[in-house]
């Protein structure tokens, strides 16, 4: 489904990641981990092209988006979810336009069948009495919760998370993890991005270590944490559990 | 005498005495349709210059945009406003036998709009980043997300300052009588001439200045109470 080939990406003189090829099957749900400053969001950046690559090509259902004008690079982007660590609801709508605002505005849905869509998603993460209410209004967990229904809105064949849960309060990440574990189960194809290493072991069908802009080690979720290979996946799993 | 019969001897000698409230009423006119004028203009061109500067920060291919909006930002921040007005007015306009208040309007327009497209502009980079990206993630054009997301919410950064800017820009417009336009403060100058007391006329002007600049603080105000209320945060 996706095929990231020789990935390249600086900032200025800064190399950030040097050369990822990795293959993420339809269905798959990738956990991507390592320690900050490794380029694990950056490479989950550029899977939608919100980091333009400097060298090197991602192929999407057979297009290759650094290669896709402005306009085909939106249409791509329609079919890839994306959520963030800060949620980045918009804050000046209520919860059901924050769902409800792009499928209309793309003119793929009409309002109303848009907003029963929003109402169908909210109840099931159980957060439909909230949908006239603004995201100030929402704990972060719920904001989190919303943000993806919001991307779920959209139909998307991939959902990218961006640590979706390290802005969030000790107590609201299982019902995040949970939301995500729900689609996993549903059989969406996932890339994550998170310091959860229970997420992982649990959901995850593969587990990635980045370290320096390179894909150090990967495997099995079991094999992953139970064999480690490489010394600095050692030594960071050492720290983390 | 008294105090109050003097100081109402030298009002009524100012305002009243040869109908000269009409003259005041007419300069006072005149102060609002140039500061009108001048704001609308102002406006529209600063909204043209954030709007390149806004592109040339964020596409490459419009970066000389910018620096030909940089080079007219610094120029009138730089130089003084009368010293605009008197360009404009003898070099540009008197030639061509235009009216001295096209004049006017046309140099605070464009003095103001300067200032208008850094309040924009700032207004619009106090929006998260993360907006963008959202918007940008969703399928959203770069132009669909601005107009939806990014305006709606940097509008609120933009009011305060911009009625700021308003009000600063009702008053500058009191230096128009250089290039012969009976504006209020003119007017006031012209009844102090003619009545040997300057000082009770010019007083009466403030007032007027006065009087519009709290009437739009608090239409401001108000204005901005409403746009906090449907936002509920």
């Amino acid at each position: 489904m996706i095929d990231v080939k020789n990935l390249h990406k600086s900032f200025g003189d800064k190399q950030v990641l040097c050369g990822i090829d990795e293959h993420i099957e339809k269905g798959e749900k990738v956990v991507v981990i390592g320690p900050s400053g490794s380029g694990k969001s950056t490479f989950l950046r550029c899977l939608n092209l919100l980091e333009k690559p400097t060298e090197g090509a991602i192929v999407f259902e057979g297009n290759d988006i650094t290669k896709a004008s402005g306009g085909e690079l939106n249409k791509i982007r329609q079919k890839m979810g994306m959520v963030f660590q800060h949620f980045n609801l918009f804050p000046h709508l209520t919860i059901q336009k924050n769902i409800t605002l792009s499928p209309v505005k793309l003119g793929l849905m009409s309002q109303a069948a848009a907003d029963k869509r929003a109402e169908e998603l909210l109840s099931r993460v159980g957060l439909l009495e909230k949908a006239n209410q603004y995201p100030a209004q929402l704990s972060g967990g719920q904001k989190q919760r919303i943000a993806i229904v919001r991307s779920l809105a959209m139909n998307p064949d991939v959902m990218l998370f961006d640590e979706p849960t390290s802005a969030l309060d000790p107590e609201m990440v299982r019902e995040v993890l949970d939301f995500m574990k729900q689609l996993a189960t549903d059989g969406m194809t996932m890339v994550v991005v998170t310091h959860e290493m229970g997420f992982a072991r649990e959901v995850g069908s593969r587990v990635l270590f980045m370290d320096e802009g390179r894909i150090v080690e990967q495997n099995t979720p079991e094999e992953f944490f139970t064999h480690p290979a490489d010394a600095r996946l050692k030594e960071f799993l050492s720290k983390v559990l | 005498m008294s105090w109050f019969a003097n100081t109402w001897e030298h009002f009524s000698a100012a305002f009243l005495e040869n109908d000269r409230y009409l003259a005041f009423l007419k300069g006072f006119g005149e102060t609002l349709k140039i500061s009108f004028f001048a704001v609308i203009l102002g406006v529209v061109l600063g909204i043209i210059l954030a709007v390149a500067k806004y592109m040339a920060v964020n596409h490459k291919s419009c970066r000389p945009l910018g620096w030909i909006a940089n080079v007219y930002i610094t120029v009138i921040r730089g130089t003084p406003v009368y010293v605009q007005m008197l360009i404009i007015y003898y070099l540009i306009l008197t030639a061509r036998g235009i009216p001295a208040i096209v004049s006017g309007v046309l140099c605070f327009g464009i003095n103001s709009s300067a200032y208008v497209a850094e309040i924009i502009r700032a207004g619009i980079e106090a929006v998260d980043r993360g907006q963008m990206e959202a918007g940008r993630s969703l399928g959203l054009s770069e132009m669909q997300t601005m107009i939806s997301i990014i305006m709606p919410q940097a509008v609120r950064n933009i009011l305060p300052a911009l009625g700021n800017e308003f009000i600063v820009l009702i008053k500058e417009t009191a230096v128009i009588g250089g290039i012969t336009v009976l504006d209020v403060t003119k007017v006031a100058m012209n009844v102090g001439a003619s009545s040997y007391d300057y000082l009770t006329p010019l007083l009466i002007a403030a007032v007027m200045y006065l009087l519009v600049v709290i009437i739009l603080t608090k239409l401001l105000g108000m204005f901005e109470r409403r746009l906090a209320k449907s936002d509920r945060r």
